[in-house]
């Protein structure tokens, strides 16, 4: 379908994307599903560059008269469209091979029974526990080919499962996730008795005073927090002056012991090994021993900055500049029980909610604890303790840290990373809550 | 899609042991276009067209979506619709689905004044580059943006109770937005509001939002911010502008209203709620000026339509009276759940998605203060506009929120500028704080094109008519009080 899109094409270049999906979940609350889905479709957008005008369009139809007609408004769109003295030829590169395990039949082909089976083991965990669950499980393929008229030529297939639960007792909650491309490593028990494990620990909850404490951010809750550096790794926030990193790379940032990649092979989440332009993505390292030594870039930003494109492009058309999609960080050496065994005073915290940026050069956010968070006496857990609201600098809190030895993935609406858990000296609470 | 193809689905849904079934199609059309820096950085046009298939069987509904036009997608979707409910039903403790009670047959098209298609596209560009041209009031600016939105979706609704709606939905959008840049500090001004102009029209909308009027007064706030001083912490009166007001509803009584959170059905992603049911009727949710209304069928909102994805018909109804907590945003299930009909509050993002309860019109009905006079009787006191950092927990109590742009008030009157404003508090203790309300001459159809909810996540659309309000004793400065 590409090709035949490319040959039909007058354009000076074009470029195709064709990306396929077939997703389904099963949403519960209370014993019961809520949200028990699945969509399956294709979305074919046509990329039109003539003389440096590009005009996008983008439709799910497959009919060969649609596909003519989807063409034709793509050039139209462009012989409209002011030129742009910067946009680069379309790029041309040998993309690598899908890293192992990326697609795995048995999570593209999972049934609503077998979703079902997962969730039931999860309402048995809850009623045994005398709790209620809310939660999903999910299985999902996609397929992306990316082709366009200077040669370029790249399919992948990838799947995906996931399992999110939270057991809520009386006056308590624990939340647990897991992510595979291979659904047959999702166990949902597991996942279950760690949820469990969680809300029982925290029941009864006693209030702490907000104000600076050293904290243990388990992976789920410092993913969530690193994805809010992500966007200043982008090199069009670092060429407009909105990244942390703007004033120059080389330079430390952080402490010495963190080491940030992008990372699309990282086993615990194979990814695409080529961007929305079809272009190979580098694994990358942005962060070494606490220097930032790189932003991601894409043909346009790699022109414009007359460096090398990294392979981080988003689809056309793309605002918001080639984004790194695959965070990793280095784990430590210590585990996560010896991190809290040397603890004399703290706050475990298992969820983050709601982040949100506050200042943006200063990469202050804000955000909220949420489904287990627990004081640290002495090295042991102590007990439950009520949600609190943080305002802190991520640059600051990476500053003076320690990681886990256990890399996890972890993944939200609009990121997935593979971090260990980390220890803050200093975190910044402002506010609690009575719950 | 043709009524025969229609039928087909739902016979097949009936034969495969469905106790009701329904099938939307959707024909949808969204045009972005944007510019940069001075540069076309989108210029596109997306077609999608596809249907959604829900059946109820035992009890337990079940959603399958695609775009197979053909008689084998149309049969295999309706299947994969029974199958997923079928396992549902398996595994569920009790029965929460029910048929809808009412069938319903009729058509609703959005008023348009001015059809986008008739507009040239060259038009439409050359708007965008005059407005994002304005907004360069300095050296400073790093980044000048302009943009329009554009949807218009087709869609009708067949029930195998008979229900048959057919409706037509524009909405339009646009807006400005300047980024200032010096060494260490990064300050952003948009216009209008904190995400632009969106409201349910043609054309009419993008006219209406002046943008080349007003992005040269955008760039220039943008640029002062960077001098300007910090706003303070402490505890202080708060006047928020109009949008600000739209947000804080949304946040703070749009989502904790939403029944299917208070009933634990978002309770692993978007939360729970303090909107608790045995406080209906009963809990002091804001001052006895705080009246909040849900209105589907009003003019320029987001969510107003003639009938929602149930197929309910739309209304009006109470959220919050007086200051009490008197209603939710309801769909069939949830409402039956507490003894009342839906108020039909339920949308789905596109054909592909299932439809739930999303927030819909829902407004702060209008004071009786002059906007001139709100600042009359602050002492001492920060006026704020144009969200920037909003974050709430997740029973929406405990929120922040930050602003673009502040002014200090002394003794009655604004003064200068101030950067960085935000504020922080406890939901019924803010609202309870609200001692004036601008008049509806500054009472505004605030909407938005990108509340998230669900999952999988869906983005619906919303609109929050607000005007500015005044509040007592609320924290600030959060976030930068070291």
């Amino acid at each position: 379908m590409a090709r035949a899109i490319l040959e039909r094409s007058p354009a000076d270049q074009t470029e195709v994307l064709v990306a396929q999906s077939d997703a389904a979940l099963t949403r519960f609350t209370h014993e019961v599903t809520n949200q028990n889905v699945a969509a399956r479709g294709v979305e074919i957008s046509v990329r039109a560059i003539l003389d440096g005008q590009t005009g996008v369009a983008s439709s799910n139809s497959v009919d060969d008269n649609d596909l003519r007609a989807l063409v034709e408004r793509a050039v139209a769109i462009a012989r409209l469209a002011p030129k742009d003295p910067l946009q680069p030829p379309l790029p041309v590169g040998k993309t690598a091979p899908a890293p192992p395990n990326a697609y795995v039949d048995a999570t593209a082909q999972a049934s609503p029974e077998r979703r079902a089976a997962i969730c039931g083991a999860l309402f048995d965990a809850a009623e045994h526990a005398e709790c209620w669950c809310a939660g999903y499980a999910s299985t999902s393929s996609s397929g992306y080919t990316v082709a366009n008229s200077n040669g370029a030529l790249a399919s992948f297939d990838g799947t995906d499962a996931a399992v999110n639960v939270k057991m809520i007792g009386a006056d308590s909650s624990g939340w647990a996730e897991a992510h595979a491309t291979d659904v047959e490593c999702i166990d949902a028990r597991t996942i279950a008795a760690r949820a469990v494990d969680k809300s029982l620990r925290s029941a009864a909850p006693h209030s702490v005073e907000p104000g600076a404490w050293s904290v243990i951010l388990e992976p789920a809750a410092f993913g969530e927090l690193l994805a809010y550096l992500a966007g200043h790794f982008s090199a069009q926030s670092y060429d407009e002056g909105s990244s942390f990193c703007s004033d120059g790379l080389e330079r430390r940032y952080f402490g010495e012991n963190v080491s940030i990649f992008d990372d699309y092979a990282h086993p615990l989440a194979p990814g695409m090994p080529f961007d929305f332009e079809g272009f190979p993505t580098q694994r990358l390292a942005l962060v070494e021993n606490g220097i930032v030594r790189n932003v991601v870039t894409d043909s346009y930003y790699a022109h414009k900055l007359e460096v090398e494109n990294t392979g981080h492009a988003l689809p056309a058309p793309n605002s918001y500049g080639p984004q790194p999609l695959h965070l990793v960080v280095a784990p430590g050496t210590a585990s996560l029980d010896e991190l809290i065994a040397n603890t004399e005073r703290g706050l475990l915290v298992t969820r983050f909610w709601y982040i949100r940026t506050v200042d943006q050069k200063q990469a202050i956010v804000t955000g909220m604890t949420r489904d287990g968070t627990f004081l640290i006496e002495r090295g042991r857990i102590a007990g439950g303790v009520r949600n609190l609201r943080f305002n802190q600098s991520i640059l600051e809190a990476l500053r003076s840290c320690e990681f886990s030895s256990e890399p996890r993935r972890t993944a939200g609406y609009g990121f997935s990373t593979v971090v260990p858990a980390v220890k803050i000296e200093g975190f910044t609470f402002t506010s609690a809550t009575e719950f | 899609m043709s009524e025969k193809s229609a039928a087909r689905i739902l016979d097949v849904g009936v034969t495969r042991g469905a106790e009701y079934v329904d099938v939307r199609f959707e024909s949808a059309r969204s045009e972005r276009i944007e510019v940069r820096n001075g540069v076309v950085a989108a210029l596109a046009d997306a077609v999608s067209t596809g249907y959604g298939v829900r059946a109820l069987v035992d009890g337990a509904w079940g959603f399958a979506a695609s775009d197979d036009h053909s008689d084998a997608g149309l049969v295999a979707a309706a299947e994969r619709a029974c199958a997923i409910a079928r396992a549902g039903a398996s595994i569920a403790r009790r029965r929460v689905g029910n048929p809808p009670p009412v069938p319903y047959v009729g058509e609703y098209a959005t008023p348009v004044l001015r059809e986008p298609s008739s507009v040239p596209l060259g038009e439409r560009v050359a708007l965008l580059l005059d407005a994002e041209r304005r907004l360069r009031a300095g050296a400073q600016i790093a980044v000048g943006r302009a943009w329009i939105d554009l949807w218009d979706s087709r869609k009708t609704l067949y029930g195998s109770n008979g229900t048959r709606i057919t409706q037509r939905i524009v909405q339009s959008g646009c807006g400005v937005q300047a980024m200032a840049v010096d060494a260490g500090d990064a300050q952003t001004r948009t216009y209008p509001g904190d995400i632009g102009l969106y409201q349910s029209g043609g054309w009419e909308i993008i006219e209406k939002a002046a943008l080349c009027d007003n992005a040269q007064r955008i760039g220039e706030e943008a640029v002062g911010l960077l001098r300007a001083p910090q706003c303070p912490s402490g505890t202080l009166d708060v006047v928020l502008g109009g949008s600000q007001v739209s947000l804080q509803i949304h946040e703070s009584c749009g989502h904790p209203a939403e029944l299917d959170r208070v009933m634990g059905w978002e309770a692993n992603f978007s939360g729970t709620s303090f909107l608790e049911v045995d406080q209906l009727d009963r809990l002091q949710y804001g001052s006895p000026l705080v009246t909040i209304v849900i209105d589907n069928t009003m003019s320029l909102g987001m969510a107003t339509c003639g009938y929602d994805d149930e197929g309910t018909k739309s209304g009006l109804s109470d959220i919050v009276r007086d200051g009490i907590l008197v209603g939710y945003e309801m769909s069939n299930d949830t409402a039956r759940e507490i003894g009342r009909e839906s108020n039909a509050c339920v949308r789905a993002q596109s054909w592909s998605f299932a439809p739930m309860i999303r927030m819909c019109n829902l407004n702060l009905l209008p004071g009786d203060v002059p906007f001139e006079n709100i600042f009359d009787d602050v002492r001492d006191g920060i006026y704020m506009e144009s969200n920037r950092s909003w974050s709430i927990d997740d029973r929406r109590l405990n929120f922040q929120f930050g602003c673009e742009i502040g002014w200090e008030i002394k003794n009655g009157k604004r003064g200068r500028m101030l950067k960085n404003p935000t504020y922080a508090g406890m939901t019924p203790r803010f609202w309870n704080s609200c001692d004036a309300i601008a008049d509806a001459r500054s009472w505004f159809a605030w909407g938005t094109p990108h509340c998230g909810k669900g999952e999988p996540m869906q983005v619906g659309r919303t609109t929050q008519a607000a005007a500015p309000a005044r509040f007592r004793n609320v924290t600030v400065g959060v976030g930068y009080d070291e």
